[in-house]
């Protein structure tokens, strides 16, 4: 099974999208004649197998090699790397120059920078005095889809940069790919966003309009009928605790890697030594289409359902006599039996981490937290974590979920030392963890995950408002979205749903409650039935399409989205009375730990 | 008849009729190209005249300098210009795709001259050979031109719009070539121009990386003079012995031999569309040949000059222009003599119609089947005639004739009318491009309105573009900017009213690029009064940069939510100012604050210091020294254990004193001047312990190794100085004692005092080591009862678990246990009985 993913199923044409992209990138490599080294940055190489297969590319006379501080090792005379725009990529490209010129190596050097050519990039290569020996050109590759229904924008820094840095590229570069999908499937008429990143995103794909206008024609056929802006920031409870479904645990404790995962073959009872294989996680494979979303608990059962009846088919074709039609219908079956190996060897891998302890402890912390039920025993759990040196980013990720969900680190207890509880926890760290660990501790304040309890939290108002919390959640017939966490519902889900249906102005008090403003704006013309009603009637939600094709809603997750999400607004779509599918764009897909991993900075 | 007049011009070459219709009586005067050097732009373009330096002339009442001038193909003055360029006599000349004139003289300097004679810079040099050697010949392209120098050397421009020069593979003859001709790029197999040269008796085929000699028996002898087709299909060959050839490019077959009788060979050799080859000698008849059947001789008095096109040849002489084409299919079946094809009836029905006369539709019915195609004939031959008459008269044929055809595609005739009014247009002597319809087809509208513009025929070219349907942006584009050029008495706003009313017509229109050309004829005011209108801040905001609003430039920079644009600003300013100047630029900004800060993070501290300094943020400062100092570490002189350490230290204590200058920072003090401490506690350590692995390890991890190691009053030491609390201190020692393995002292450690985290450290140590007995000493301490029960459930002691679950009457924990214990039926069972128990107890 390939890692593309087959897209037949999507509701938008995401197929054109993406053969527009191999097309760019095989017009890229023809335009540089004769044989050549094609030197591609290893994540972007990641990006790259989801568009097109590496074997085709090596029909075009390309040596296939990754970016790394080492030379390159080639008989090529032309060199081609393929890189995003990043400045610390270009100290390895000019290194590499150097090299080859003081070894007396002439080469040609181009650049393709992914997806545009920069001034800062260009700016080092200048200072590093070989601008003037490469041709640079761009690959505008601002959107992938990693699935019939997700679009990744592959921006993995996108958070940091945002709240720590200030630099907010990364939102351009979202703009710019929601107006490029506009371009080909017409502009969006309806904008919602909440959050201060995806206002700006607004803004700015706003502008863009007014800088390139579209035809009046191309709005006609807008196929999108509103866009969904959600601000991680917003919501940091929900990526910073446990995913409970299939996908969502693969991810937590296998890491989901551009829609595969890769492992010891050994666990998918392939006996190879230590040799690791990518399994493809994605809608071509029928089977993990009907359990990625499942809670984990579920899964096992639907796989040990399917297994005995599997077992008795077998059994009953192997006694009793069977026409050719029952045979034929067996074989089918049997078809799907190596997707069935796959995935209780998967499952059986999970459930060795599931099984254990600790892992309940936490998600039982995690409820606790969660439930604002005990300050104390929750500090005092993470306390102890720090004590025994616990990986850090656990630690952060439980005290990450405490300050969101309380604003803050409380004041009070501890008295006995008499300090800001505060300014003791980041002593504690520091000392468990090292000194090195500062500037983490700084970015994490900076983005606003640690701080000191200045305010009364908003938590129970908001958990209360939106039913958060949802006791008796049945997770094999769920009738909620909470099933995903098994128990508590996404509130980044939560506000979409409620977006969708109505608007943002029927819950204008929580989202004050909640980071950043939000904005809702029409597009004046763009309205494809522009009757009184519709216009007057904001709160009322969506156009209903009168033809009864299901409307279509983009919902953006600017600074990440994780598997349960994507799980929970699968749930909604699917839903009887929803009439709108969901396409869902995201600047990567993450989960608490690689959250917290970006925002890790270690001094030396 | 009307028609034979027609015929009666045309002459026969074996089975193809040929005409030759004059374009232009030319309007020049005293123009004799004997005497002069001329450049024929190919598509009805420009004619360039200088005198010729090779001949020796006689001067009449002009002045010894030498014009350049420039007409149109009807022979109107476009500009002139007096030639003083220096580097010898001019070699070669000639029009390029875009209508620039190239003039390359013999030390191999390329002069470039746009349509109004003004001279483009930089001038070009084709590299110190030629200089030394002297450029011999040229041959030119469409786009491109191969010089030989006196040496025998090729150099080549491939590319006007690059114009960068190269040099081809050396032939190695010793003699120069007799000839040459060039295969353009478009035709190649390598995509590189190939030049066929003819040394001696060899031709070889010569590029940038090599030269091939041709095989094969077409060619043999000495080679005079060589053409290849426009198509670059077919090479036409004058040969020593007067014979003319036609053979295929590479050489095979030959598709038409002819002597010509002349040792000499032809002054000009030309292809005529594709179908014969045109010879020039100055003192005979000009000769045509073609591929069967006797040649044709056509008799001048005068010299000529032959233009080839796509689909025939243009003659220019001192007093006219003509067309050389093989007569269209269309047209010989309806004007040929006798002819009695359907188109020729229909026409002549429009006659007899006319003249009312009823063999009108006599003739009609003849033809009724095949009406169709005798419409279509009538068009396509209207749309190759030049006489607008003639074109009425055949369209007005098809036009009758479409009335009695019920079904032939109606928009056809008014395509045509469409054509052929933008080609009279032009063809108008005052315009003077006497493009025939398929030059027009291949050329392409777009292009032609470029010349048009290019010619400044502006009003004719918007309304060109508006006819055909096409973006004005171009032809207002050029308007505006030759506006601009030419305008220079008139006053800022009222030229940007002039400008803003006709930059409107048309949406989308760069503004930015308009107002960069104001810039450059020095009109700084009014470009900023343009840029102003410039909706795509990505043209606007380079342009404020040139023209110096950098304020303004920042700001829009960062309106538009671009971050490259506002790295282009920032750089922009870094590079020209003072670095203070530019810190207060940017210190209130925040967007370019930042993306200053991100990029020179990276890679340049030291003025990222500066710029923190300079604003006051000392923790920032301190922040990056601390951060230095790791790198101090990092670095394999300062190996560890070495006195290096010192500056490390140093440069952590600096960083420790920024931080106090501010109350804020009390924490980050603190943290600093423990670090400093750690590093030296641990430098202490490392001597006397002589092993290099405990700097840059945290303090926990300090004291774990030290009890490893087992110097426990080491890390007693580091405890106490770093206030340690009591809870984690048991935490490490426990831990540290069960990696050891030292049951024993973890046992001592035990009993020292009673811990304050209680027994389940002792309990998590030795279970995870997997020591039943040693975790069976601590469990019973433990004091929660559901610790306990999970405790032996760990250990695999199921009865114990469950009777410590059932004594804490927690039934949900012993629900869990069973399923710990699922796979041992006999534990399984001793669960349910003790929760059913529970149940009961709770009912």
């Amino acid at each position: 099974m390939a890692q593309i993913p087959n897209l037949d199923n999507s509701p938008l044409n995401l197929k054109s999208l993406r053969e527009q992209s191999q097309r760019d990138l095989v017009k890229i490599l023809k335009d540089i004649r004769g044989k050549k080294c094609l030197v591609i940055e290893p994540k972007l190489g990641g990006t790259l197998s989801l568009i097109i297969q590496t074997s085709l590319l090596k029909e075009y006379g390309i040596e296939l090699r990754h970016l790394s501080a080492e030379s390159v090792q080639t008989d090529c005379s032309k060199v081609v790397y393929l890189v995003p725009s990043q400045r610390d990529l270009m100290k390895s490209i000019s290194s590499h120059v150097h090299d080859d010129i003081s070894k007396g190596l002439q080469r040609e050097y181009y650049i393709y920078f992914v997806p545009r050519r920069e001034i800062q990039c260009e700016r080092i290569l200048e200072e590093e005095k070989v601008h003037h020996l490469i041709t640079i050109g761009e690959y505008p590759l601002y959107v992938v889809p990693l699935d019939e229904d997700i679009l990744s924008f592959e921006l993995d820094l996108a958070y940091k940069q945002c709240q720590v840095d200030g630099d907010t590229g990364s939102l351009w570069h979202i703009a710019k790919a929601i107006h490029k999908l506009e371009s080909t499937f017409g502009a969006i008429p309806n904008v919602r966003a909440k959050g201060k990143a995806s206002v700006m995103v607004a803004d700015i794909l706003d502008r863009m309009h007014t800088e390139e206008p579209m035809n009046s024609s191309d709005m006609a056929l807008s196929e999108i009928n509103t866009l969904i802006l959600i601000d991680r920031e917003v919501d940091m409870i929900t990526p910073m605790c446990s995913q409970l479904t299939y996908e969502g645990l693969i991810d937590e404790f296998l890491r989901i890697n551009n829609g595969s995962v890769e492992l010891d073959s050994s666990i998918m009872g392939v006996q190879q030594e230590g040799k690791k294989m990518k399994v493809p996680l994605n809608s071509s494979d029928k089977l993990l289409k009907e359990i990625r979303d499942l809670n984990f608990e579920v899964v096992v059962q639907v796989l040990k359902q399917k297994a005995t009846s599997m077992k008795q088919d077998y059994a009953e074709i192997s006694t009793a006599n069977q026409s050719v039609s029952e045979l034929k219908d067996f074989v089918k079956k049997l078809n799907s039996l190596p997707e069935m190996t796959r995935h209780i060897n998967l499952a059986q891998h999970l459930s060795t981490f599931t099984s254990k302890p600790s892992f309940l402890a936490k998600l039982d912390m995690e409820h606790t937290i969660i439930e604002a039920s005990s300050y104390d025993i929750c500090l005092e759990y993470i306390e102890e974590m720090i004590h025994k040196q616990e990986p850090l980013i656990n630690v952060l990720r439980l005290l990450i979920l405490f300050s969101v969900t309380n604003s803050g680190l409380p004041k009070k207890n501890f008295d006995y030392l008499r300090k800001a509880l505060f300014t003791l926890w980041k002593r504690e760290l520091l000392h468990s963890y090292g000194f090195e660990h500062m500037a983490t501790l700084n970015n994490l304040e900076k983005v606003g995950w640690l701080k000191k309890q200045e305010s009364k939290s908003n938590w129970l108002t908001v958990k209360r408002a939106l039913q958060l919390i949802v006791e008796d959640t049945d997770t094999a017939n769920p009738n909620d979205i909470a099933y995903v966490f098994s128990g508590y519902a996404p509130l980044s889900i939560r506000l979409v749903h409620n977006a969708v249906l109505s608007g943002w102005r029927p819950m204008e008090e929580i989202l004050k409650l909640l980071p950043g403003p939000h904005t809702e704006t029409k597009r004046a013309g763009i309205t494809s039935s522009p009757s009184f009603a519709t216009l007057q009637g904001a709160s009322n939600g969506l156009d209903k399409i009168a033809d009864g094709r299901r409307s279509l809603v983009l919902v953006v997750f600017v600074g990440g989205v994780t598997f349960a999400e994507i799980a929970a607004l699968r749930f909604l779509s699917a839903r009887e009375g929803m009439a709108y599918d969901l396409i869902i764009g995201t600047t990567k897909i993450v989960n608490g730990h690689s959250l917290v991993e970006t925002i890790f900075e270690r001094f030396g | 008849m009307a028609n034979v007049s027609v015929a009666a011009e045309w002459q026969l070459l074996y089975n193809r009729y040929y005409r030759k219709p004059e374009l232009y009586p030319l309007r020049w005067k005293n123009i004799d190209l004997s005497r002069n050097k001329v450049a024929c732009a190919p598509f009805g373009g420009p004619i360039a005249v200088i005198r010729d330096d090779s001949k020796i002339v006689q001067l009449y009442s002009e002045s010894a300098l030498r014009k350049l001038r420039i007409f149109t193909s009807s022979g109107v003055l476009i500009s002139d210009t007096v030639w003083k360029n220096p580097g010898g006599r001019l070699i070669g000349m000639s029009w390029t795709e875009d209508q620039t004139l190239i003039c390359i003289v013999q030390d191999g300097t390329v002069y470039r001259y746009n349509i109004h004679a003004e001279l483009i810079e930089p001038n070009v040099t084709l590299g110190k050979e030629c200089f030394e050697q002297n450029v011999v010949e040229c041959v030119f392209w469409g786009n491109g031109v191969v010089c030989l120098t006196e040496g025998g050397l090729l150099f080549c421009i491939p590319d006007f719009k690059v114009m960068r020069p190269c040099q081809l593979a050396e032939t190695g003859a010793e003699d120069l070539p007799n000839c040459m001709a060039v295969i353009e790029p478009k035709y190649t197999v390598s995509g590189n121009v190939e030049v066929l040269v003819g040394i001696g008796d060899r031709i070889l085929i010569v590029d940038e990386d090599g030269v091939q000699t041709v095989e094969g028996e077409v060619v043999q002898g000495l080679v005079q003079k060589m053409v290849v087709s426009w198509d670059g299909k077919f090479l036409a060959i004058f040969t020593h012995d007067g014979r003319i050839l036609v053979t295929d490019i590479n050489f095979k077959g030959v598709l038409l031999e002819y002597n010509c009788e002349s040792a000499l060979p032809p002054e000009q050799l030309a292809w005529c569309g594709l179908d014969s080859v045109l010879l020039y000698w100055d003192d005979t008849p000009l000769l045509m040949v073609g591929p069967r059947g006797d040649p044709v001789h056509y008799f001048y008095d005068e010299p000529l000059l032959l233009i080839p096109e796509c689909d025939g040849v243009r003659i220019l002489s001192n007093t006219s222009l003509e067309f050389l084409q093989r007569v269209p299919d269309s047209t010989v079946s309806i004007f040929k003599i006798g002819s009695t094809s359907p188109a020729a009836l229909l026409y002549d029905a429009l006659d007899h119609f006319d003249r009312r006369s009823a063999k009108a539709d006599e003739n009609l019915r003849l033809i009724q089947k095949s009406l169709p195609e005798a419409v279509e004939a009538c068009i396509d031959a209207a749309g190759h005639e030049f006489d607008v008459s003639r074109q009425r008269t055949l369209l007005r044929a098809a036009s009758y004739g479409q009335a009695f055809c019920s079904n032939f595609q109606r928009d056809r005739i008014q395509e045509m009318c469409k054509t052929l009014r933008v080609l009279n247009a032009v063809r108008d002597p005052e315009i003077g491009i006497p493009l025939s319809i398929n030059q027009y087809k291949l050329l392409t509208p777009s292009v032609l309105i470029a010349r048009l513009v290019n010619a400044h025929c502006h009003l004719l070219a918007l309304r060109i573009s508006e006819y055909v349907g096409m973006n004005q942006e171009v032809v207002i584009m050029h308007w505006a900017c030759s506006k601009i050029t030419a305008s220079l008495a008139i006053p800022d706003a009222a030229l940007l009213e002039i400008l803003l009313d006709k930059l409107k017509l048309c949406r989308g229109i760069s503004y930015a690029a308009v107002a960069a050309h104001a810039d450059k004829n020095g009109r700084r005011k009014l470009a900023a009064m343009l840029v102003e209108h410039e909706p795509r801040s990505s043209k606007q905001v380079p342009l404020l940069l040139s023209i110096g609003e950098e304020d303004t430039a920042l700001m829009k920079a960062t309106e538009s939510g671009d971050t490259d644009l506002v790295y282009l600003v920032l750089f922009h300013i870094w590079q020209k100012k003072q670095p203070l100047e530019f810190f207060g630029m940017i210190q209130a900004r925040p967007l370019p604050r930042d993306l200053f800060i991100s990029y020179a993070r990276c890679y340049k501290h030291e003025f990222l210091k500066d710029f923190f300094l300079s604003t006051g943020q000392l923790q920032e400062v301190a922040f990056l020294l601390w951060k230095e100092s790791w790198e101090l570490g990092k670095n394999p002189m300062a190996s560890k254990g070495s006195p290096l350490h010192g500056p490390r230290i140093k440069l952590i204590d600096k960083a420790q004193n920024l931080f106090a200058e501010t109350k804020e920072h009390t924490f980050e003090s603190k943290a600093a001047e423990e670090h400093a401490k750690l590093l030296r506690i641990q430098h202490e350590l490392e001597v006397s312990t002589k092993q290099a692995i405990f700097v840059d390890s945290s303090i926990s991890d300090t004291i774990r190794t030290c009890i490893v190691l087992g110097n426990h009053r080491a890390a007693m030491k580091v405890k106490t100085e770093f206030k340690v609390s009591e809870k984690r201190w048991y935490w490490l020692k426990v831990f540290a004692l069960a990696t050891t393995r030292d049951w024993e002292a973890l046992e001592k450690f035990s009993k020292e005092k009673r811990p304050p985290i209680g027994y389940r450290p002792f309990v998590e140590a030795c279970v995870d080591a997997d020591e039943k007995g040693e975790a069976l000493k601590y469990i019973p301490k433990l004091a929660d009862l559901r610790e306990r029960a999970e405790a032996y459930a760990r250990i695999g002691m199921a009865k114990e678990a469950a009777d410590a679950a059932s004594q804490a009457k927690d039934g949900e924990l012993l629900g869990r246990l069973k399923l710990t214990f699922q796979q041992n039926a006999a534990a399984s069972s001793l669960f349910d009985s003790l929760r059913d128990r529970l149940s009961f107890q709770g009912v």
